[in-house]
C-alpha cells in the first residue's frame, strides 16, 4: 500500500505550471487534494514518473462573482463550499451536494476541479454540475476555452482535456429566483461512491428544465430537455407529472440493460423531483 | 528522516513542518505519505494506519487544525503545515472532555481505531449545533469501528457536545480559513528529482496454457456485436490471423507463438489514468464450418497483484445485406486484485464497447486495404498521450 517512486514538483504560478506540463518527460500528474488519486497511487494503480502539485498555484485557490455566475478555482474543496466560504448563487443547493460528499476529513482536501478531472461516474460533482449547467474553463498551450461540463465528461475517469490542458476554474450559474432543484443519491453506507444519483433544475416559469440521471456506467445520462420526464410540459405542477417509464425508457436507450439496476435509478430520480418539489428545509442533510 | 538534515539526499524533500507546536525540518521521499512520515520518522506512532486509500479514518490527523487523512497527504502536499496529532492532544479541553466520556460510555476495546476516531469526534464537537444522534454517527461514517458497534462511541460523543453546548459553548464556523485543501501553502515552490531507477521487477510467470481449462466459468460477461462492410467469408479468414487480430486490437502485442494454437503477448488496459500491462498466454480453437472460434487466455500484471482470465467466443455471421458480416462476441473475463477494485463490471462493460468500436474500425481498414493499422501496444509515447487526454486506449483485461 505505498506508491512507487515518482518525483514531485509544486510550481508556485499558472505559467511555470503549464509549462512544466508541456516539457515533462514521462508520465505527468496533476494532483490537488489526492483524495481520488491517492487511493490509486498508494493501490499503485497510477505510477506516474513526475507529480505536480498545483495546489500552490494562486489563481486555483479563488472564489467570485461574475453577473450571473459563480467562479470557483480547480482547488476550491468540498469544505469550502460546504462551509460557505465561496459566495452562493444556488440558494444552497452547492453546499447540500457539497456536505454529503465522502466524509469530512476528505472533504477538507478534496477539491471541486480534481473531482471533475477525476470524472469518476459516481462523483457527486460530475452530476451535479451537469445538471446546474456549470461549464469548466481550461487553459493549454493554445490559450484558453471553456466548455460545458457535459462535453467535458466524455467517459468513465475520461475527460477532454487535450495534451498539456489544465482544469482552471468551474463557472457555475446561479439558480434564478422560481427555479427548483433536487439531488439525491443513493449509497448503501454513507459516504461511499453512489450507486445511483438523479438530479434536476427546473424552471416551471419558464416551462423548461434538464434533469441527470448519474451513477451510470458512463458519463451521466443528460436531459438537456427535461420535458418529456414529465409529459411534455415542466409547469409548477411538474411533481405530479412526472412519468417513470419515460425515465426508464431514457435508461434503456442509453443502454442500460439490467431491469433492478433501471428501477434503482428511476426511483432515485423520482426522490430528487420530489425534493425539487419540497424543497429540504434549510439545514445541511449530512452535516459530517 | 531525522530533522534537521541541510542537504537532502536525492530525490528527497526537507520539508519544514510544525508538529504538535514543534518546528521541525524532515526529510522524506516525495512518495511517503503523512503517516508514514509521523509514525517512522518522529516516532508518533499513535497515529494508526489501516486501509491506507482514505476508506477507515484511522490516521485521521489534524492538518492546520482541520482533521484530514494523513494517508492520502504525500509529503511534498503539506511543506509548511501544522499537523496535530493525537499525541499532540493531551493537554487539549474537548480532546480530555472526549477521553473522560470515551471511558465512561465504553466507547473502545481494542483501541486501534481510538485516536482517528477521537480527532473525528473533537470535530463533530467543534462544529456541530446541537447533540444530534443522526448527525454525529453520519459524521463518524469516515471512522470504521470494529469492535464496539459504535453505540458507546455515539453516547460519548453526544455527552461531551450536551455538556459543553449545556454550558454555553457554541458551534465553531470554520468560516474564516482560506480557500483549497487544508494544509497546502499557496506559491510554495518544491522541486524532488526522481531518485535513480531501482532493479526492476521480475517477471511474473505467465500462467500455463494448460491451467486453461474448459470448466473456467466467469465472473461477467457480455455480448457485443460488430457490424462489416465486407463478406462473411473474408472477416472469419481475418480473424484466423492472429497477428492481423492482435494488430487491430488497441493495446494488444504478440511476443511469441509456441504451438499453433497458442499465443503469449500482453494487453494494455487503461482506464483514465489506471494503466496495467497483463501478460500471459492464450489458447486458440477455430471451427471453419460454424464460422466460430474461442480465444481464452490468462495474464497477470507487472507486480503480479492483478490477475485475470477471459474467454471470448466469437461467430461470423452473415450480415443484413449480401457481402457484410455480423460478429456475434461473447465475452466473460474475471478480474482480482487492486484493478478489480476499480474496474467496477458497469464501466467495463463501458470500455468493452469502445474498444470494440476501435477493432471494428481496424478490422474494416485491413480488410479494405487501406493503411494497416500499426499496433498500438506499448509504444511509449502514446502512453503519454493517452495518460495526458485520460483517454481509454486498451481493452479491459483478457476479455
Amino acid at each position: 500500500m505505498k506508491p512507487a517512486p515518482f518525483a514531485w514538483e509544486r510550481p508556485g504560478g499558472l505559467a511555470a505550471l503549464l509549462a512544466r506540463l508541456a516539457g515533462a518527460p514521462g508520465n505527468v500528474k496533476l494532483i490537488a487534494g489526492a483524495q481520488s488519486l491517492g487511493p490509486m497511487l498508494n493501490l499503485r494503480l497510477v505510477e506516474p514518473d513526475l507529480i505536480l502539485d498545483i495546489t500552490g498555484v494562486p489563481e486555483f485557490r479563488i472564489a467570485r462573482v461574475e453577473g450571473d455566475t459563480l467562479v470557483l478555482g480547480a482547488c476550491v474543496t468540498h469544505a469550502d463550499i460546504e462551509d460557505g466560504r465561496v459566495p452562493d448563487l444556488t440558494r444552497g443547493a452547492l453546499r447540500r451536494v457539497a456536505a454529503a460528499i465522502a466524509y469530512r476529513p476528505v472533504r477538507n482536501r478534496g477539491t471541486i476541479g480534481g473531482s471533475l478531472v477525476h470524472a469518476d461516474p459516481a462523483a457527486d460533482w460530475v452530476s451535479a454540475l451537469t445538471a446546474l449547467g456549470a461549464e469548466v474553463e481550461l487553459a493549454g498551450p493554445d490559450g484558453r476555452r471553456t466548455l460545458p461540463v457535459e462535453r467535458f465528461v466524455t467517459g468513465p475517469l475520461t475527460v477532454a482535456l487535450g495534451p498539456g490542458e489544465i482544469l482552471v476554474t468551474v463557472r457555475i450559474p446561479a439558480l434564478p429566483a422560481g427555479a427548483a432543484w433536487g439531488y439525491v443519491k443513493h449509497c448503501a453506507k454513507i459516504g461511499e461512491f453512489a450507486h445511483a444519483i438523479g438530479a434536476v433544475r427546473l424552471e416551471p416559469g419558464a416551462g423548461r428544465g434538464r434533469a441527470v440521471i448519474g451513477a451510470v456506467e458512463g458519463p451521466p445520462v443528460l436531459l438537456a430537455d427535461a420535458r418529456p420526464l414529465f409529459g411534455g410540459r415542466i409547469g409548477t405542477d411538474f411533481a405530479e407529472r412526472f412519468d417513470a417509464s419515460a425515465a426508464d425508457a431514457v435508461l434503456r436507450a442509453a443502454g442500460m440493460a439490467d431491469a433492478v439496476e433501471r428501477h434503482v435509478h428511476v426511483t432515485v430520480l423520482a426522490r430528487a423531483v420530489a425534493q425539487a418539489a419540497e424543497p429540504a428545509p434549510v439545514h445541511l442533510p449530512e452535516a459530517a | 528522516m531525522s530533522a534537521a538534515l541541510a542537504e537532502p539526499r536525492s530525490g528527497r524533500l526537507v520539508l519544514p513542518l510544525t508538529v504538535n507546536g514543534r518546528a521541525l525540518r524532515v526529510e522524506a521521499e516525495p512518495r511517503s505519505h503523512l503517516g508514514d512520515l509521523l509514525r517512522d520518522g518522529l516516532d508518533l506512532t499513535g497515529t494508526h494506519l489501516g486501509c491506507e486509500h482514505g476508506v477507515c479514518g484511522v490516521c485521521t490527523v489534524l492538518l492546520d487544525g482541520e482533521p484530514a487523512r494523513a494517508c492520502l497527504t504525500f509529503a511534498g502536499a503539506c511543506a509548511g503545515a501544522s499537523i496535530t496529532t493525537i499525541e499532540g492532544l493531551d493537554t487539549d479541553e474537548i480532546a480530555g472532555e472526549l477521553r473522560a466520556a470515551f471511558n465512561r460510555a465504553h466507547a473502545l476495546q481494542c483501541g486501534y481505531c481510538t485516536p482517528g476516531m477521537l480527532i473525528a469526534a473533537r470535530d463533530l464537537v467543534l462544529r456541530l449545533p446541537e447533540a444530534d444522534e443522526r448527525r454525529i454517527r453520519v459524521g463518524l461514517s469516515g471512522n470504521l469501528c470494529r469492535c464496539t458497534g459504535y453505540a458507546g462511541i455515539v453516547r460519548a460523543v453526544m455527552a461531551v457536545i450536551g455538556e459543553r453546548r449545556g454550558r454555553g459553548i457554541g458551534p465553531e464556523t470554520g468560516a474564516a480559513r482560506a480557500l483549497g485543501p487544508v494544509g497546502a501553502r499557496i506559491g510554495e515552490t518544491i522541486v524532488a528529482p526522481l531518485q535513480p531507477a531501482t532493479a526492476p521487477l521480475t517477471p511474473v510467470t505467465p500462467a500455463a496454457v494448460a491451467d486453461l481449462t474448459a470448466s473456467f466459468v466467469p465472473a461477467h460477461s457480455f455480448a457485443q456485436g460488430l457490424d462489416l462492410a465486407h463478406p462473411p467469408e473474408a472477416v472469419f479468414a481475418l480473424l484466423g490471423d492472429i497477428e492481423a487480430v492482435a494488430a487491430c486490437l488497441p493495446g494488444a502485442v504478440l511476443t511469441a507463438r509456441p504451438t499453433p494454437d497458442t499465443v503469449e503477448g500482453g494487453l494494455q488496459v487503461r482506464i483514465g489514468p489506471i494503466a496495467a500491462t497483463f501478460r500471459g498466454r492464450a489458447r486458440i480453437a477455430r471451427d471453419a464450418a460454424a464460422r466460430s472460434g474461442s480465444v481464452h487466455g490468462a495474464g497477470s500484471d507487472a507486480g503480479g497483484r492483478s490477475a485475470t482470465e477471459g474467454r471470448i467466443r466469437y461467430r461470423v455471421e452473415a450480415g443484413p445485406t449480401p457481402d457484410t458480416a455480423r460478429v456475434e462476441l461473447e465475452v466473460g473475463y474475471t478480474l482480482t486484485g487492486p484493478l478489480a477494485q476499480f474496474g467496477r463490471p458497469g464501466l467495463v462493460r463501458d470500455l468493452a464497447g469502445r474498444i470494440a468500436a476501435d477493432f471494428s474500425r481496424n478490422l474494416d481498414a485491413r480488410l479494405s486495404g487501406t493503411a494497416a493499422p500499426a499496433s498500438t501496444g506499448l509504444n511509449p509515447l502514446r502512453l503519454l498521450l493517452g495518460l495526458v487526454r485520460a483517454r481509454l486506449t486498451a481493452w479491459l483485461g483478457r476479455a
